[in-house]
């Protein structure tokens, strides 16, 4: 029994990539005799939070986060991190790269011939490299941060 | 003209993409169960580890040097292989993967992207090495095989910088006078002696040989190759490959095995493996081949003669094709049965399917029943929960059940893009 219209506003409705194979809901409606509903012709398909978060799944990798280093960029222990290698590391993008084999999520600053690895946490020193003779090697730039919710604590 | 896009010692180059710490060490990866060396990094070639030498056998440089060792990671390696592939679909529409690591593209019509082919070449090496970090080198020409002679001479030449050109009628002359003529594409060894007795070495000589001597000595298919070499191609890029003729299974064990029910074990797991393609690659398969053989160069202990070997095989063609594992075990035991010698130690046994016809075509005999469809069904059911579930969650009773064996790979690398528990862990 429908008893108000509900319609959907255009702007809320997407389109995804037809090669994807995230079942389609069947909104075939039960009313035989009756109004039917007008969203009928609206719905398309459910959404998925891989378009999200993973636009380019062939250049992109998860990396797993460690440490508290990165807790102003909402980055925590346990977080996962979308990097995605083919976007340009410019100053200030949070990267992940490998500094002398250790590798490590860090804002990215370029100061002249040097570089400075930035932490979003005071208590953590920027790391230097030296081009020449530092090992550095980027993995790419973090797109996206997957994170459970912070576990509750009861206010005092 | 067409280009050649090969990665410079793939294997290794993928382990050092997750483990820059690697850049400049001698790096080596193994065969399947770790027998042998299948891949070295360009400082293991320099101290001297050939292709294919069993892994034992490198002892003692490992001892002096410190190099670095991987079991193969083909989930890692195919993944990312086709990464590769995908990248060079963004710069061209035609690529043909040639194997894993290896891709041909037809590059004519692209000059208002890309004025220059060095300006391609050079393109798509920068954005693998930033996108997978790992080093490519690219050869173009106008045929495939010129294509891949001149990827050879840009590894060969570090300061081509990667991208080598043959374009014009002198850099070809160039790059062929100089080129010995066993190392072009499709010249086998057998050959290549054969043209050093008639005097030719490199392959500008033969590529001038007369067109009746070719054909006579090297077939039809010598004289496609020397119409390559002239710049008339005749190897076509082939962008959609057709499903394989036939498909072998036959890993070693990794130590030698004397017993029947053991080796039966492992020829159920191979068949098993083998259907799995069978069926993915939406085929039939029409015959079976089994084989058995020890070890050619395994020495009796103690005294050091040679040990006694043996090699049998067995081909059995099936009354109808069909995919389906348990159908195909009756008749792969059964030749295993018959070809099995007691009193050996077997180091492989393996099967062959061949024969292979689409799973559509079902030709019913005259006086023999047709494939039960229901076995065959059921091969997809089977596909689908073990895709789901973890590879061999539903086998046949007759398949091994030793966690031990296959032999675990002992210097595996994580699988840092296909498993969660694996992925990279940044600071």
């Amino acid at each position: 029994m429908i008893e108000a219209i509900d319609a959907i506003p255009l702007e809320n409705i997407y389109r995804i990539d037809p090669s994807d194979r995230t079942p389609i809901p069947l909104y075939s409606s039960g009313v035989q005799a009756g109004f039917p509903s007008p969203a009928e012709n609206h719905i398309e398909r459910r959404l998925n939070l891989q378009d999200l978060c993973v636009p380019n799944i062939e250049t992109s990798y998860f990396v797993k986060a460690t440490g508290e280093s990165m807790i102003g960029d909402y980055i925590f222990p346990g977080s996962i991190l979308v990097v995605d290698s083919a976007v340009p590391v410019q100053t200030g993008s949070v990267i992940v790269a490998w500094v002398n084999g250790e590798c490590c999520v860090k804002r990215f600053v370029r100061q002249g011939k040097q570089i400075m690895l930035e932490s979003s946490n005071e208590r953590y020193l920027p790391i230097y490299v030296h081009l020449q003779q530092d090992q550095f090697l980027v993995l790419g730039v973090v797109t996206y941060v997957v994170s459970k919710p912070p576990r509750y604590v009861r206010p005092r | 003209m067409y280009g050649l896009v090969d990665a410079n010692n793939f294997y290794c180059s993928v382990e050092r993409s997750f483990n820059p710490t690697l850049e400049g060490k001698p790096v080596i990866v193994l065969s399947n169960r770790d027998g042998n060396v299948v891949a070295r990094s360009n400082e293991a070639k320099e101290l001297g580890i050939k292709m294919g030498v069993a892994f034992f056998e490198t002892k003692e440089l490992r001892q002096q040097h410190d190099i670095a060792v991987f079991s193969s990671n083909y989930t890692l390696y195919g993944e990312t292989s086709s990464r590769l592939m995908s990248l060079l679909t963004q710069f061209v529409e035609d690529v043909e993967v040639y194997s894993i690591d290896e891709a041909f593209l037809q590059v004519d019509g692209y000059e208002s992207l890309y004025p220059t082919y060095q300006g391609l070449g050079q393109a798509i090496r920068d954005t693998v090495k930033q996108c997978l970090r790992i080093p490519v080198s690219i050869g173009f020409g106008p045929t495939k095989t010129l294509a891949k002679l001149a990827n050879r001479l840009a590894k060969q030449h570090p300061e081509l910088g990667g991208v080598c050109i043959l374009d014009n009628k002198g850099a070809v002359n160039e790059a062929l006078a100089g080129f010995p003529v066993g190392d072009l594409w499709g010249v086998g060894r057998r050959y290549a002696s054969k043209l050093k007795k008639n005097g030719i070495e490199t392959a500008a000589q033969l590529r001038d040989a007369p067109d009746d001597w070719v054909a006579q000595v090297m077939t039809v298919n010598g004289l496609r190759l020397v119409y390559e070499l002239r710049g008339v191609p005749c190897r076509m890029l082939d962008v959609s490959p057709l499903p394989k003729k036939t498909i072998c299974t036959a890993p070693g064990f990794g130590t030698v095995i004397p017993d029947l029910n053991t080796i039966n074990d492992a020829l159920t797991t191979h068949l098993a493996r083998a259907c799995e393609k069978l069926r993915r690659q939406r085929s039939l398969c029409g015959t079976v081949t089994v084989f058995l053989h020890t070890n050619r160069f395994r020495k009796t202990p103690g005294n050091g003669q040679p040990a006694k070997a043996y090699y049998n095989s067995r081909t059995v063609e099936l009354p109808h094709p069909t995919n389906s594992t348990a159908e195909l075990l009756t008749y792969a035991q059964e030749s295993l049965r018959s070809i099995f010698a007691f009193g050996y130690n077997y180091q492989k046994v393996g099967i062959i399917l061949s024969d292979l016809v689409p799973a559509d075509y079902r030709q019913k005999g005259v006086f023999v029943e047709g494939p039960d469809e229901r076995w065959i069904k059921l091969g997809s059911v089977v596909d689908r929960l073990n895709g789901r579930y973890g590879r061999d969650k539903l086998r046949m009773a007759s398949q091994q059940y030793n966690p031990d064996w296959p032999m675990k790979p002992q210097y595996l690398s994580p699988c840092y893009t296909t498993r969660w528990e694996d992925i990279l862990t940044a600071q």
